[in-house]
């Protein structure tokens, strides 16, 4: 019995169908019917997958354990957020791109610049010219805008 | 009725509104491959531009365009795990497995041609049916739509996996995705339920970022792990050999795709619930459809039959979306409602005119469904051996690529900056639960059933108080959700005797 990555998950699994459940005790019947139907089964449910997987029964899994590789990837994007939250998509797409392939990809500086910018032709051709598509132009250079 | 179908197929194939067709479809191929900007939001887009066209021109451009994007949004399923639709996403779990395994031409050939059958089904049900639909339409009031979606909730069975501990984690992700589409305000008394204060969440989580997040990240993440190509170390000569493989494989499951074709055409038929229900139906019933416990085994691993499958039911639910929308002004769908505001531009009123006096322009949205699909085919399934090449190109080039994709997809649905958290949010997720062995299918047909269920339940108990639950049609129904639930535990023990 130990408690590992599953343990933690089912637990958060069940602590998230508790705030539910208690939290919809707080609203009218009408509000509180549906939640409360699926919040208490699935805390029950989710309870006894966290004792399965205390008790070590292991589910067959089909996801990488490279952690490292998961936060790496992870940690791109949110990278990837902030610049589209700091500059807007227009900016951040040939930036991203850039950036993603020269540090994380170990490409050629000049391959990653030349299909960054094919990206970023897509991107302006296809949403700006063709579709017309309003994007948020960022923090730093619109307000937010 | 001959007259007009032939008279509807010369109207399609005039000059100008074959090539009107042609613009929507190559216009429709590339949204559909995005997952934000679907079929629904491209007509909204290009609704301005069919004001000076004449009715025919306007619905060969307009569905020439959707059913394009319905067909090439099982693409980007298929070959990056990314739902260029949002109801491609049953295509995802064994389509993109087939093409990791080497197999994204078989898949890709099997979702084109399932996808063609598909729509020739629904485009002659479409034709069929108007005249004798009505009684069952008008017949489908809030509790029966309530008891189909139901329907469509019971099929979690089918999409847990074998054991009776993938059907509890399954029946918790199900039961987790219809509390995930509680979020927002509730419609009858307005309280605000699990809003943290935001005001982003009074609208509800919207579908494509949970979905997106959900499906997607955690295969980009599981490309960087593995550092090769998408198609890992699978023989070259297998790519592009399979196209053939796939099509073959349609006609060899010709049964399995024509039911599903036709759980399509009824779920599109019926208005509000909901076009992502039939994808998942369909995967659910081609589950059901194995035989024995090691045969379903296969599904979620890359079989072809979970390909086939919602790929078929994909497109004939744009004929079934079309019975109601035409025959009563009913919209089927979210798209249709905007197609309905196509109708009001050309003047046309859906309804007896449409099968009478405008009896020619129906026709000839029948034949433009079914001339795009053709065409869409004939012409992916000339360019699938390169497309599937896609598949080789290493891990590290397509990455960045794929994350622009996922996350312009999510941003492009709503506009909301925020959605791009909510979809980082679900990806990390959704990468927990591939981690820990949780399925991800059942989350996704409880959050797109969730918000359906609450509100026909809402309206039969303000209606009807318990006595809805005699009806005679919602009896019906009950017995075949039972039965949706009870089918694989009948099969697994009957194959344990056996």
């Amino acid at each position: 019995m130990r408690i590992s990555g599953a343990v933690i998950f089912s637990a958060g699994l069940a602590m998230t169908a508790a705030y539910a459940v208690l939290t919809a005790l707080r609203w009218p019947s009408k509000a509180a019917l549906f939640p409360l139907v699926m919040g208490i089964p699935l805390l029950v449910l989710a309870m006894a997958q966290m004792v399965i997987d205390w008790r070590g029964v292991r589910a067959p899994a089909d996801a990488p354990r490279d952690t490292r590789a998961a936060v790496s990837v992870l940690a791109w994007m949110t990278s990837f957020i902030a610049l589209v939250f700091l500059l807007g998509f227009p900016l951040a797409v040939p930036i991203f791109i850039f950036g993603y392939l020269v540090i994380a990809g170990r490409e050629p500086w000049f391959l990653s610049l030349a299909l960054a910018l094919v990206a970023w032709g897509a991107f302006y051709l296809l949403f700006q010219r063709l579709l017309h598509f309003p994007f948020d132009s960022g923090w730093l250079i619109g307000g937010g805008t | 009725m001959i007259d007009a179908l032939l008279q509807g197929l010369s109207l399609v194939l005039q000059w100008n509104a074959f090539s009107l067709m042609l613009v929507g479809m190559a216009l429709g191929f590339v949204v559909g491959l995005l997952p934000g900007i679907g079929g629904a939001a491209t007509l909204a887009l290009m609704l301005p531009f069919v004001f000076k066209m004449s009715p025919v021109e306007a619905f060969a451009f307009l569905l020439g365009m959707h059913s394009v994007a319905a067909t090439t949004g099982d693409i980007t399923s298929i070959l990056f795990g990314v739902p260029g639709e949002a109801l491609s996403a049953a295509t995802v779990v064994d389509g993109h497995p087939m093409a990791k395994n080497g197999e994204a031409a078989r898949a890709l050939g099997a979702a084109l041609m399932s996808s063609l059958v598909g729509a020739v089904i629904g485009a002659a049900a479409l034709a069929v049916s108007i005249p004798i639909v009505r009684p069952l339409v008008l017949t489908f009031g809030s509790p029966e739509l309530f008891m189909v979606t139901m329907m469509g909730i019971a099929c979690i069975t089918s999409l847990s996996g074998q054991g009776t501990g993938a059907q509890l984690k399954g029946f918790a992700m199900g039961l987790l995705g219809l509390l995930l589409a509680t979020i927002g305000q509730e419609r009858q008394s307005g309280i605000l339920r699990f809003d943290f204060g935001l005001i982003y969440l009074w609208e509800g989580l919207d579908l494509i970022p949970v979905l997106v997040g959900i499906f997607a990240i955690p295969e980009i993440i599981d490309l960087a792990a593995r550092g090769t190509a998408i198609a890992g170390n699978a023989p070259a000569t297998k790519l592009g050999a399979g196209v053939w493989e796939g099509i073959k494989d349609t006609f060899r499951h010709f049964w399995l795709v024509v039911r599903c074709s036709a759980v399509g055409v009824l779920v599109g038929i019926l208005p509000g619930a909901g076009g992502g229900v039939a994808q998942w139906m369909a995967y659910a019933h081609a589950v059901q459809s194995a035989k024995g416990t090691a045969d379903r085994e296969r599904f979620g691993k890359g079989d072809v039959r979970g390909v086939l499958g919602p790929g078929a039911a994909n497109n004939s639910k744009e004929g079934g979306d079309l019975i109601p929308t035409i025959a009563f002004g009913v919209p089927g769908s979210g798209a249709m409602a905007i197609l309905l505001g196509a109708f009001l531009i050309m003047g046309l009123h859906p309804g007896p005119d449409m099968l009478t006096k405008h009896l020619a322009v129906t026709y000839s949205m029948v034949w433009t469904l079914v001339i795009a699909n053709v065409i869409t085919v004939v012409v992916c399934l000339a360019l699938l051996p390169y497309l599937a090449l896609v598949t080789r190109i290493r891990g590290s080039l397509i990455i960045p690529f794929l994350l622009l994709l996922v996350f312009v997809g999510s941003y492009t649905a709503n506009r909301q900056l925020a959605d791009l958290l909510v979809t980082l949010g679900f990806g990390a997720v959704g990468y927990l639960m591939m981690r820990f062995g949780w399925p991800r299918a059942p989350l996704v047909l409880g959050f797109v059933l969730g918000k359906l269920a609450e509100t026909y339940l809402f309206i039969s108990m303000a209606r009807y108080g318990y006595a809805w639950l005699a009806q005679p049609l919602v009896l019906v129904l009950m017995a075949l959700t039972a039965l949706v639930i009870v089918l694989p535990y009948l099969q697994e023990r009957r194959a344990h005797a056996n």
